[in-house]
């Protein structure tokens, strides 16, 4: 279906997708959260008269902000998580006149198959008959989208408490992982990690190290934020992090996003400090939210980059002699691989890289990692 | 009128000094004669229960050096007629001590981990009879004017030619014997300036023996010209000629369309890259840098500058990962070679070492022997120095910030690569493995280590 222009909805679309695009909008959890918000826009006021057209259009909103702005894996993450709640809603409300499925009858086939035990125990405490939905009706075409329509939108509220909530939730067990008199090394300012360690500093008495990440020098910014908390905070520059990983007991990175293999897209830097780690068998924790989970697997970057940022960080132009000379390389992430990482603290437990796939089949439909 | 806390001496610390002060306390005209006796009480007791307490807190001394030179909140001010400005700065320093008290802990402990990094004080000034030429060189050394081991070498036996031959043995002394004890003044100004390095105290010890070796019935001009003479050879032989020696030996392991990756700035990196490519040999370079130093640039600045400019890449350490696959070999600068083979360096080498073993790409240490030491390290932890904060070159958006009572800035100037990720060390007597070091100097005739 060609994307509808004259959709009422379409305003939106292109300026979150122009804003994508010129880079306006960046981080994994703001672009999840605007992607939600004109997503619930789209939903409100989408006309449909049967279930295939509203995942249609949604697909066709989500390919366009995927397009905008492929790296920022969350915002094709959010359309998937949509159209998966979207899907068991609408099965819960259809129950009532679908065939009666037969009973459930415990199978490792089946369990290894569908992947997610959990939603569907949900799905059937709360399978209450709402009335019979009828698709496709000639006389009232709305009447389809008006009867679904209250639903739908309690589960994109859904989706948006969990994001919303995504810190508070992560950093729920961080007094379990961090323990006092730890020396905890981090790099760059992850929004998680920050909260992570901020809640931790509650319960316990630790000191952390902040590697500097330059080029952005973010690491600033969070040793500045932790320092505030009261944190016994050190900054180094990243040169240090082997000198220092001897004195280290853990490490806690960010993502940006996490990927079908158990590895992650990180900020630069990541690589270098979880191989030292690994150099000393200091056990690497990442921080980071469900929404960063990515149906994708990492074939074309096993070590370079992905993105690139801007020279002018590396080497100004005050260097000017030198500039027209020589190459200057900014690699925005680094791709960690799954074998450097001990685990993912996520806002739904913690989990092994190993696990992870599990977790995708879980949150998203597989007709859906294609957008 | 006797005020008097001015009879006393000023109190040491800041924090553990302000809870003595009463707050608010009116002033002194208005108070009565028992009043103030009262205070000076006060005063005694907080500074007989300082004494007492600080035995008890010298283990976390360590960061605190500079506080008792602060002459901050000295006891005159106390008895200043000021009495609303003396209670704020009263109150303050109580709510410090309340933070110093509820954060102590970890603060106290983390400086107790760091604490050996010590920065390096101001030079002091002058005691005793310092040369001119040494004292210049203690400035040199501490704005980091001179820098890399080296450079510092070669200075430093420089400055002590000039030592020497400004030098009168007193009556009844001789040479051998007295000027070592002139000479050693000399040492402790430099490393006051700057901790010493592996290759300056190898340096150094040499010099004792020749000084201590030459004859006593030569003429004092003669012993003086023939340890000048020693001083000039030690260089030629053991800096100059080696790093010739080493430029032909790592060039010839550099091929047409290699891929060459350096870190930070090595004099003799340099010279080899220089060598190779003025021979006609084409390759390009990749120079990795880092802050706090960031002398990638320098050595950028080298490359380029010729009329035939090599090919370069500059990326910052974080970047590594993503070059590393198309590198074809890594050479790296030592500070020192310890007998383990382990390599020490400015910090940033051993990442940069650890990721391209991991890429199976081989890592050429290039270091002349008298960098060699004969002790074990195995962490680089242990022996550190930290780069002084106006040396260090802040760039980057994010202005650098400033350290506060829990946010402490560290700089570590150095690392060590363990041998595991080194292929080869690169000496003026061939290439070696790591874990043969230990054999060289034994080889070379001991003595001249």
């Amino acid at each position: 279906m060609p994307p509808d222009r004259n959709a009422p909805y379409n305003r939106t679309v292109e300026v979150l997708a122009s804003k994508l695009r010129r880079r306006q909008i960046v981080g994994s959890r703001t672009t999840a959260l605007e992607t939600l918000l004109v997503l619930r826009q789209v939903v409100s006021k989408a006309r449909f008269s049967n279930f295939e057209q509203l995942v249609e259009i949604i697909k066709t909103v989500g390919h366009r902000l995927v397009e905008a702005q492929p790296k920022e894996h969350s915002v094709g993450n959010t359309v998937r998580k949509v159209l998966h709640h979207i899907r068991e809603e609408y099965q819960t409300a259809t129950r009532g006149t679908s065939i009666a499925t037969p009973k459930a009858q415990f199978s490792i086939a089946k369990f290894v198959l569908q992947g997610q035990p959990r939603k569907q125990i949900t799905s059937a405490l709360k399978s209450e008959n709402r009335g019979t939905l009828k698709e496709n009706d000639p006389d009232d075409p709305d009447s389809f989208a008006r009867s679904l329509k209250p639903v739908l939108m309690e589960a994109l509220q859904d989706v948006l408490d969990e994001l919303e909530t995504v810190y508070d939730n992560v950093s729920k067990n961080a007094k379990d992982h961090i323990h006092s008199d730890e020396i905890i090394l981090t790099l760059g300012m992850s929004k998680t990690v920050e909260a992570f360690l901020k809640t931790a500093a509650h319960n316990r008495n630790y000191t952390v190290i902040v590697a500097e990440t330059a080029p952005s020098y973010e690491g600033r910014q969070m040793a500045q934020s932790l320092s505030s908390a009261g944190v016994s905070t050190f900054l180094v520059p990243d040169s240090s992090i082997f000198a220092l990983m001897s004195r280290v007991n853990k490490v806690i990175l960010g993502a940006h996003a996490i990927l079908a293999n158990g590895g992650m897209f990180a900020i630069t830097g990541s690589q270098i400090a979880a191989t030292a780690a690994r150099a000393h068998s200091t056990p690497v924790v990442v921080c980071a939210g469900q929404f960063k989970l990515t149906p994708l697997w990492n074939l074309y970057h096993e070590y370079a980059a992905l993105d690139f940022g801007n020279p002018d960080e590396v080497l100004g132009f005050e260097e000017g002699q030198l500039v027209d000379k020589v190459d200057v390389v900014n690699p925005y992430w680094d791709y960690v691989r799954p074998e450097l990482i001990d685990a993912y603290i996520t806002n739904d437990g913690d989990h092994p890289p190993s696990s992870i796939y599990r977790l995708l089949k879980e949150a998203y439909d597989d007709e859906d990692t294609e957008l | 009128m006797p005020v008097p806390s001015l009879t006393d001496p000023p109190s040491t610390s800041t924090p553990a000094a302000a809870p003595a002060k009463p707050q608010g306390q009116p002033s002194q005209k208005s108070m009565t004669k028992a009043e103030r006796r009262e205070l000076q009480e006060k005063q005694r007791a907080a500074k007989a229960a300082l004494k007492t307490q600080q035995p008890q807190g010298g283990g976390g001394g360590g960061g605190q050096p500079k506080a008792p030179k602060n002459p901050a909140a000295p006891p005159k001010k106390s008895q200043s007629a000021e009495t609303s400005k003396q209670g704020a700065s009263a109150g303050k320093d109580a709510i410090t001590t309340a933070d110093d008290t509820t954060g102590g802990n970890a603060v106290s402990r983390s400086l107790r981990i760091f604490s050996h990094f010590g920065l390096p004080k101001q030079v002091s000034h002058v005691k005793g009879d310092i040369h001119p030429a040494i004292i210049r060189l203690g400035l040199l050394f501490s704005e980091f004017k001179i820098c890399g081991a080296n450079a510092r070498c070669i200075a430093t036996l420089t400055a002590f030619k000039s030592v020497i031959q400004d030098y009168t043995t007193p009556p009844n002394h001789t040479l051998s014997r007295h000027l070592m004890t002139h000479l050693s003044p000399q040492i402790t100004h430099l490393v006051s300036a700057r901790p010493m390095s592996v290759t300056m105290g190898n340096a150094i010890r040499q010099l004792k023996l020749e000084i201590s070796g030459s004859d006593i019935d030569m003429v004092e001009q003669d012993a003086k010209d023939a340890l000048c003479l020693k001083i000039d050879n030690y260089i030629r032989d053991r800096i100059i000629y080696a790093d010739e020696v080493i430029q032909d030996l790592a060039g010839s392991k550099i091929k047409d369309g290699d891929v060459i990756l350096t870190f930070a700035r090595s004099s003799v990196v340099e010279k080899i890259l220089l060598n190779a490519y003025g021979k006609g040999k084409k390759f390009s370079i990749i120079v990795v840098d880092s802050p706090p130093l960031l002398e990638g640039k320098a050595l950028l600045n080298k490359l380029t500058s010729g009329p035939n400019p090599i090919p370069c890449t500059y990326a910052l350490l974080p970047a590594l990962p993503s070059l590393i696959t198309e590198v074809t070999t890594v050479l790296l600068g030592a500070h020192a070679l310890f007998s383990n083979g382990a390599v020490y360096s400015r910090a940033g080498t051993a990442l940069v070492a650890m990721m391209a073993k991991g890429h199976g790409v081989p890592v050429m240490v290039c270091c002349e022997t008298y960098k060699f030491s004969e002790g074990v390290m195995v962490d680089g932890f242990g022996k550190n120095e930290s780069a002084p904060m106006k040396v260090t070159k802040s760039t980057g958006r994010p202005e650098a910030v400033s350290p506060s009572q829990t946010l402490e800035i560290l700089n570590p100037l150095y690392d060590l690569t363990p041998a595991t990720f080194i292929t080869a060390v690169v000496t003026e007597v061939g290439l070696i493995p790591p874990s043969s070091i230990s054999s060289i100097p034994l080889a070379l005739g001991k003595t001249i280590l």
